[in-house]
């Protein structure tokens, strides 16, 4: 017989196990490190003024902001009773249904694959300046890229993340000098600068806001990842909301700073960023600052878009994994190299993917800058915001069905409005796509771009009803990630 | 004993020293090995995610008894999950240590960094390949396998360590249909915490950080 299981005792286990749980500072870095902020700063911010010629993106920043978090209200709330809290597709499968799940992981796929591979064009943009300063050579960006994406490759492979306290100390520096750049663009302001048109409101309803929203969400993008450490944080309840909510905070506020700066020093950013792209805020900089804080920025630009090619180099190839876990996809993708314990398959496709992407742009001989890093990073970032949407659905529907004892503030009164606003964002963002890309209306990549991952979401589902017919006991187990082994019977 | 045998085979002990696999999947698969050896012993009893410790029966060394100490003073814990992640911790230490008690390996404890892993070295080198040979050939040819092989392997798959035992990418695929036939076959016990095995494996690889 067994013994009956009760009573209390003081209890090795329990603090062996709290010993290395994480507490909300130390997630909120492993968020803010992936979300790269010098590389949406001084990258994503200067190429969407130029491209878009829209002015209000600080107010964009604060209002994306703002929706993000009541969404998040709901979403850490539902991510207590998720068995693989990290990635939407679970959410959604729990809440709209494992079709719409299977969707959602396809749609996560192509999304967080783009976001990946359109970083190779900023580092390509960035490291060209550098080694002609340094080295004077100019060489091609994509030989650069290449070079990269080989050690992206490998280091994927080795299973080695960035270390995290190397991240913390790149990030803090980053923060750092974005801060120091943003005083000296504020306290240098040009004549006739357009400050108080950057924060008006009016911007919101200005034509084009929908490119706005888009790169605004981009920048955001890393949010969404704190709830990963759940089951590793001190106190799920607390710990994860806590850095959820801060992390959103801080990136609204940073960003939206940076881009009124710039709009402040510059007085017309649109054409200065125009002229001098992935320069421009070093080309600022130095006028107020000097050459040795411009060259440690630019050294930092490159850390940390390298920094960030690797996170999400390895989010990507967990999603691999973890579909592959739940045999969504082939279980090769489940499986994991025996030396690192790497995601073997996922971390392969998603660095042929990469070498498929350079190679394609090198020889069309696309722009780095703004046909690689900026369209395919807000097209990953648009899909980023569709998943936003797609799980705000779920929290609702979630909680309507299971309450799961959450108040009715984190049930229906947070996520029913933010699912709203969600929505209005995705529409606005598929109408004005011509106007993110700067391109005129009717362009063919205008609604290409959004067709793919309807057509991903489509055959998500597709495949979701195959496996229903043809595979139920793989059916059962989508959304459960590597915890579908447990619930697998007869393996 | 089981776990030795799964020490064995993922651990390069007849030249390197050093692990054949990445640590953290051998740890969580000694873990599992040893709740295994005291299920086997009849000393606890698992059903689906929950452990329960049986009376009476003492466990066979010195290792799984302090385990089943453990076990019996903190009946709070009945998460298999929970005992899996605690037990990894200190599994390579237990295994290693007991196997070096045993006489059947040494330890080399590192020089330079204290912070490194050991390497451990067979005393038998030919007994130390034995487990890994075994698995090999019965999965490429289609053996049965005994109980206890039928146990080992089942925390061999779901430690991921498949590939240390079939290297050649060609046998694989048809050692991998042997193996899910093996796999069905396993008695229920032994395949929850397979199960629990690979799941806490593969959130391993989820929320892997430095």
């Amino acid at each position: 017989m067994t013994v009956p299981l009760t009573g209390r005792r003081p209890d090795p286990v329990a603090s062996a196990l709290a010993a290395d749980r994480l507490g909300a500072p130390s997630v909120v870095y492993f968020v803010l490190s992936a979300a790269a902020p010098l590389t949406v700063v001084a990258g994503v911010l200067t190429t969407a003024y130029a491209v878009t010629g829209i002015t209000g993106l600080p107010i964009g920043f604060v209002a994306v902001g703002a929706v993000l978090a009541l969404f998040s209200v709901g979403y850490v709330a539902m991510a207590r009773h998720m068995a693989n809290a990290g990635a939407f597709y679970t959410y959604v499968s729990r809440g709209l249904g494992r079709p719409a799940g299977v969707g959602a992981a396809w749609v996560a796929l192509v999304a967080y694959n783009a976001l990946q591979v359109g970083l190779y064009g900023a580092f390509g943009a960035a490291a060209v300046p550098l080694a002609e300063r340094w080295l004077g050579i100019s060489p091609p960006w994509w030989a650069l890229s290449l070079v990269t994406w080989a050690l992206v490759a490998m280091l994927g492979m080795a299973r080695v993340d960035v270390n995290g306290r190397l991240l913390a100390v790149l990030l803090t520096a980053e923060v750092a000098v974005i801060l120091l750049f943003d005083v000296a663009g504020l306290l240098n302001p040009a004549p006739g600068n357009l400050a108080a048109e950057a924060f008006s409101p009016a911007a919101l309803v200005a034509p084009g806001v929908g490119a706005m929203i888009i790169i605004s969400t981009l920048g955001f993008v890393g949010f969404e990842s704190a709830v990963v450490f759940s089951e590793e944080s001190k106190d799920p309840r607390r710990t994860v909301p806590i850095a959820t909510y801060s992390s959103v905070a801080i990136i609204a506020g940073l960003y939206a700073l940076s881009a009124l700066a710039m709009t402040v020093a510059t007085g017309d950013i649109v054409a200065t960023a125009r002229r001098d792209q992935a320069e421009t805020i070093f080309a600022l900089a130095t006028a107020h600052l000097g050459g040795v804080v411009v060259d440690i920025a630019r050294v930092l630009f490159v850390t940390s878009v390298f920094a960030a090619m690797i996170s999400f180099h390895n989010t990507t190839a967990r999603y691999f994994f973890a579909l592959g876990r739940e045999r969504v996809l082939p279980s090769v993708f489940g499986r994991t190299a025996a030396r690192s314990g790497a995601p073997r398959a996922g971390s392969l496709a998603q660095s042929a993917l990469g070498l498929l992407v350079i190679v394609v742009y090198a020889v069309f001989g696309l722009d780095p800058l703004v046909h690689l890093f900026f369209y395919v990073g807000a097209f990953g970032g648009f899909g980023v915001l569709v998943l936003v949407f797609a799980t705000s659905l779920a929290v609702i529907v979630f909680f309507f069905r299971e309450p799961s004892g959450e108040s009715v503030l984190r049930r229906v009164v947070a996520p029913v409005p933010a699912a709203l606003a969600l929505g209005v964002m995705v529409v606005m963002g598929v109408t004005n796509f011509g106007v993110l890309l700067g391109v005129e209306p009717g362009n063919v990549l205008a609604w290409l771009l959004p067709l793919v991952y309807v057509t991903a979401a489509v055959l998500g589902v597709a495949w979701a009803l195959v496996l229903r017919a043809r595979q139920p006991s793989v059916y059962a187990l989508v959304g459960m990630g590597a915890k579908a082994a447990t619930a697998r019977e007869g393996t | 004993m089981l776990a030795d045998e799964l020490f064995l085979i993922g651990w390069d002990t007849t030249a390197s020293g050093k692990p054949r696999m990445h640590l953290q999947g051998i740890e969580l698969g000694l873990a599992g090995a040893l709740i295994a050896e005291l299920v086997i012993a009849g000393c606890v009893a698992v059903r689906g995610s929950t452990l329960g410790v049986r009376d009476g029966t003492p466990a066979a060394e010195e290792a799984t008894s302090r385990i089943l100490a453990e076990m019996r003073g903190l009946p709070q814990h009945s998460d298999v999950r929970t005992w899996l992640v605690y037990l990894a911790r200190r599994a390579v230490a237990e295994v290693g240590g007991r196997m070096v008690l045993a006489g059947l390996l040494t330890r080399e404890e590192p020089k330079f960094f204290k912070r490194q892993q050991s390497r451990f070295h067979a005393t038998d080198s030919g007994a130390a390949a034995w487990p890994r040979t075994r698995l090999h050939m019965a999965l490429t040819r289609w053996q049965p396998l005994t109980p206890d092989d039928m146990a080992l392997v089942a925390f061999v798959e779901a430690c991921g360590m498949t590939a240390v035992v079939v290297q050649d990418p060609a046998e694989r695929r048809a050692a991998r249909r042997h193996l899910t036939a093996v796999l069905a076959a396993l008695p229920q016990p032994i395949a929850d915490l397979a199960r629990h095995v690979e799941a806490a494996t593969g959130d391993a690889v989820l929320t892997y950080r430095t």
